[in-house]
């Protein structure tokens, strides 16, 4: 680890400010960034800690939807889900180990848009909109490729606010080795539609899978993606856990399942 | 009750202390003040050095030596490192090029290490190591598992490191020509890392003008021996310890290059060195484990019974010979070539390649599982084949009872064996009789089901001599031991067997290892050998220390007896313990009998062995595979602490379907290391393993007093073809062939759906 400034603001305010510095990062769990900066693959000039603003954390109803602030944990998460959203509360108790749920949070997992972090297809099928220091993007103009988003320099993700489905559930198939999704997928059915979002295959990031919306939104049921093709392996990760082609197959069989646990 | 001992389940007594973080690692008790030691390593797997810059180095704040080949050599430095070489089959020597423990002109792996840079603190030590400049001019990189290629040493030009033979070749070939069936198989055995809990670890400091250097090892006295060698001091200045090992499994046995750069390092400064590798660093470096190609052959005639047994295999030895890398897949591998059949003609050939990757050397088991593996791969095949139950075909074949003591192809003698009588056990355990019933529950979900048998044998190895030392004291006694404990629980087994022999508490017995200077000497731990060298040792010298107490007890009479607590004498109603028998001799002037030393060899090798089966379900869907059942049967002959013993077992398991189902270091085509983290490198964890049901069928060997077999690396044998066979059982009828470990779930439906492809072309 190199060596570097740490601050820990108490308000937003102060963590927009602090991180005006030149080469400063937000660290809000950590769970990516302290094992980047201890191989010295990072090295911000400051670190600023986002885990003591208060106004950034919990977890509230928010008229039909739930406001979940930017620095909740993961653990935090999946308890307080437990009954106004379950399927989220399940794809929160499942990430990591019990380590990185005390400490990861909702924020940096949405910043961070790791393409095969959990989160961002849970926000993603659940309309979620992602609130910022100085606006809301919706998620679907948030997550705009592989560890990239619409956030601007400096930007901090404050909350994140999504809307309760019908039903849903997170269908997720591990990497054996770092067990983050080899693919999962989330499914969300709404009175107006099924959403369907993707993480962990594509090369772009997480996605959505509209071929299955739309036949799930004329047919929520397992068979109604029996008959669809899987999506194009071109565009999928290949590396040392799979090939392209194999993640597409996953893509399909990890939504039949999870429509078949709604 | 065995005549030697109690043997009981008791717990460890080590454990409090590991689970609760009062364990003493290397890295732990560092001296204070130590300086931190870094290495600037071979960024390219082939190359001629270029330059190799280390002013901008020196010059970084806090450094105080930074130091490469050229520096350690003109220190006085001897740079080729040690190891042993395998016989030729034409009777020649395996090729023996210099492994400098610094690189000299030329770099053969990613990260090799090419200059050693000290500093007040690691971070400082990294910076310079960022600092330095290396230029490679690059050389094209052999990575193939297979002879010719780019040359990597002058001494091999075709890369073979070594031609090693066994058996009658014409003979073999004859009688599979004669053979009513052949069968033929490819056998992967993927390379993997041991990845031990505490990574390699190492510090140096100077006791007046002697050297002391603390790592975490196998044994103090190779490593020892070999600082003598190669930095040029005499014994009496050198001292090797080890304190808290947190797991070795072969892999630190071996000596690497950091501890003589350290070692040299405090020497140089006159100050302590330490050095602890992160996890990256291990995984580049630690020595790897397996990583063979064997093509295996069998010949049944028409009654099939075994006629020949056929093994040609290439192995990678990684870019230089490791300590013992030219043994394992030679020497070692044979020893159990021929499992527990009665194969009377068989031919094996190895052959050690040299690759740009990093050195292979003993990974738990260090041959004897490689060689179990290829030929359980193939029994089980071949009664596929064959259209033979897979248990009867090995029931046909085992040696019989009657045939002991047994001497095989490979000149090893099994002194004793049931295995019809522990297979038989082992069917009735796993409830073999309702897989049928289970695999239609499992088919009608939608899973494919499979039921996979492996009889293993594997041979006790390492030095079979040992030395122990005892002494009595006023309120127990110390018994210094020449293995060494990675974590297996020997201060339990080793105070609990010297108990058994003397009546002393096992709570008043402190085991002491570690210390060249305490213990003169000794084999360390490997090989499964342990506790049953450790024990038979110890037998011979306290029963000679109760002998001689007795003797003087009776003060020239008949000699006191023994009766395990007390020492019982005729015309007397007298009857004292050991320790108050100790106490009289020290009063009459007779000290000596309060510490006793000696050394006893092994007889003869022994031979544990047993049959592991294991259950899987597999997703076809998914292609992922689930261990729903697994059940080993032993014989270990006795056994002194069954509780530890059944540990090993679970442990071994764990590693041998780490390996087959998960595990695997890979590269690119560049030579550059792909599974560098546990981000990539999947290990086993406790959620992904079955409960084990265990259970032993005692054949007490006639090899030696104890009657004992050894156990540490038995898991580990029997575990990888079990599985293995397993998955075949379960994928047989949706036509897969290939299964190379590991089985993740992207190759297990690549395959399935290769096959799918294969039946639709057929048709």
């Amino acid at each position: 680890m190199y060596d570097f400034e740490f601050e820990r603001p108490r308000s937003i305010a102060d963590a927009v400010k602090a991180l005006k510095t030149e080469e400063a990062i937000a660290f809000s769990g950590g769970q990516t960034l302290m094992p980047t900066m201890k191989q010295r693959l990072a090295m911000p000039s400051k670190v600023v800690s986002l885990t003591a603003i208060e106004e950034m954390r919990g977890v509230r109803q928010d008229g039909s939807g739930i406001w979940i602030g930017g620095a909740t944990t993961h653990a935090t998460v999946a308890r307080e889900t437990k009954d106004s959203y379950p399927a989220l509360s399940s794809l929160a108790a499942r990430i990591g180990d019990p380590a990185v749920r005390a400490r990861g949070t909702i924020g940096g997992s949405v910043a961070n848009n790791d393409p095969s972090a959990c989160y961002p297809a849970g926000v993603l099928a659940s309309r979620g909109v992602i609130v910022t220091d100085r606006r809301e993007i919706p998620a679907d103009d948030f997550f705009e490729g592989m560890f990239m988003t619409a956030l601007e320099e400096g930007e901090i993700v404050t909350a994140v606010k999504v809307e309760v489905p019908e039903t849903a559930h997170y269908a997720k198939f591990i990497q054996p080795a770092s067990r983050f999704p080899l693919t999962a997928v989330f499914v969300a059915k709404y009175g107006d539609g099924v959403r369907v979002a993707v993480t962990g295959a594509s090369e772009s990031g997480v996605f959505r899978w509209t071929e299955a919306e739309d036949a799930l939104s004329g047919d929520w049921s397992a068979d109604a993606v029996d008959g669809l093709s899987a999506p194009d392996g071109s565009d999928m990760i290949s590396d040392l856990h799979g090939t392209g082609d194999y993640r597409a197959h996953l893509v399909k069989v990890m939504t039949k399942r999870a429509v078949a646990a709604c | 009750m065995n005549a030697f001992g109690k043997s009981q389940p008791v717990t460890r007594r080590e454990d409090a202390r590991f689970l609760t973080g009062r364990g003493r690692y290397t890295a732990d008790i560092a001296p204070a003040g130590a300086l931190a030691a870094a290495f600037v390593r071979a960024p390219v797997a082939h190359g001629d050095i270029a330059s190799l810059d280390l002013e901008a180095a020196r010059g970084m704040p806090g450094v105080v030596l930074a130091m490469a080949a050229a520096d350690a050599e003109a220190a006085g430095a001897t740079l080729g490192m040690g190891f042993t070489v395998t016989s030729n089959s034409d009777g020649s020597k395996g090729a023996a090029p210099e492994r400098p423990f610094l690189a000299r002109g030329r770099v053969r792996f990613v990260g090799e290490p090419l200059a050693v840079i000290v500093a007040e603190t690691r971070e400082q030590a990294l910076d310079a190591v960022e600092a330095a400049t290396v230029e490679i001019d690059e050389r094209p990189v052999h990575m193939d598992l297979a002879p010719g290629g780019p040359a990597l040493h002058a001494e091999a030009p075709d890369n073979v490191g070594y031609d090693f033979g066994l058996g009658d070749r014409a003979a073999t070939q004859a009688a599979l020509e004669a053979a009513a069936h052949r069968v033929t198989l490819r056998v992967v055995d993927n390379r993997i890392a041991s990845n031990p809990m505490e990574t390699r670890a190492c510090w140096a400091e100077m006791e007046g003008d002697r050297l002391h250097v603390c790592y975490g090892g196998q044994g103090v006295w190779s490593l020892k021996g070999e600082l003598v060698s190669l930095l040029g001091l005499d014994e009496s200045r050198v001292r090797v310890t080890t304190p808290d090992v947190g797991g070795g499994f072969g892999t630190k046995a071996m000596n690497y290059p950091e501890y003589f750069c350290v070692a040299l390092a405090a020497l140089r400064l006159g100050r302590p060195v330490a050095w602890m590798a992160d996890r990256g660093e291990g995984m580049l470096t630690d020595n790897a484990g397996r990583d063979l190609v064997s093509e295996v052959e069998l010949g049944f005639d028409a009654d099939h019974r075994i006629t020949a047994y056929r093994v040609d295999t290439l192995n990678n030895l990684g870019a230089y010979n490791s300590n013992f890398g030219q043994l394992i897949q030679s020497h070692l591998f044979s020893r159990v070539l021929t499992g527990t059949y009665d194969i009377r003609t068989a031919w094996m050939r190895s052959r050690g390649i040299y690759t740009n990757t990093t050195q292979t050397d003993a990974y738990r088991g260090a041959g004897r599982p490689e060689a179990i593996f290829a030929l359980e791969r193939i029994m089980d095949r071949a009664a596929r084949v064959l259209g033979v139950d897979p248990w009867e075909l090995r029931r046909k074949n085992f040696i019989a009872e009657a045939a002991f003591p047994y001497r095989t192809v490979a000149d090893e003698t099994y002194d004793v064996g049931a295995f019809g009588r522990v297979l038989d056990r082992a069917e009735a355990a796993s409830g073999r009789a309702g897989f049928a019933a289970r695999r239609r529950e499992s088919a009608a979900r939608g899973r494919l089901r499979g039921l996979g048998l492996s009889y293993y044998i594997e041979s006790i190895l390492g030095a079979p001599s040992e030395g122990v030392t005892i002494e009595f004291l006023e309120e127990g006694a110390r018994i210094y031991v020449g293995t060494q404990s990675n974590g297996q629980g020997h201060e339990t087994v080793f105070a609990q067997f010297l108990a058994d022999q003397t009546g002393i508490p096992a709570d008043r017995i402190e085991v002491v290892q570690g210390d060249s200077d305490r213990i003169a000497s000794g084999g360390g731990t490997g090989g499964s050998r342990s506790v049953t060298v450790q024990g038979n040792a110890t037998l011979k010298v306290a029963r000679e220390a109760i002998a001689a107490l007795g003797a003087f007890l009776s003060d020239g009479g008949a000699p006191a007896a023994f009766d395990g607590e007390r020492f019982r004498m005729d015309g007397t109603n007298e009857a004292p313990t050991v320790l108050e028998a100790v106490a009289r001799a020290r009063e009459a002037g007779r000290a000596d009998l309060a510490r006793v030393a000696g050394e006893a060899r092994l007889p003869a090798r022994s031979f544990p062995n047993g049959a592991h089966v294991a259950e899987v379900e597999v997703d076809p869907e998914t292609g992922e595979i689930r261990v729903e059942r697994y059940t080993v049967v032993d014989d270990f002959g006795n056994l002194i602490n069954p509780l530890l013993a059944e540990g090993q077992v679970h442990g071994g398991i764990a590693q041998g379907l780490g390996q087959v189902l998960w595990e695997q270091i890979a590269h690119d085509a560049d030579g550059q290391l792909l599974s560098a983290s546990f981000m990539d490198y999947a290990m086993p964890r406790a959620s992904d393993l079955p409960f084990i049901g265990f259970g032993t069928e005692p054949v007490p060997s006639t090899a030696n007093a104890l009657g004992m077999k050894g156990c540490g690396e038995a898991g580990t044998v029997g575990a990888m073809a079990a599985l293995v066979n397993a998955v075949e059982d379960a994928l047989w009828d949706r036509g897969v062939r290939d299964l190379s470990p590991p089985l993740t779930p992207a190759r297990v439906w690549k395959a399935l759906g290769e096959a799918d492809d294969g039946r639709f072309a057929a048709q």
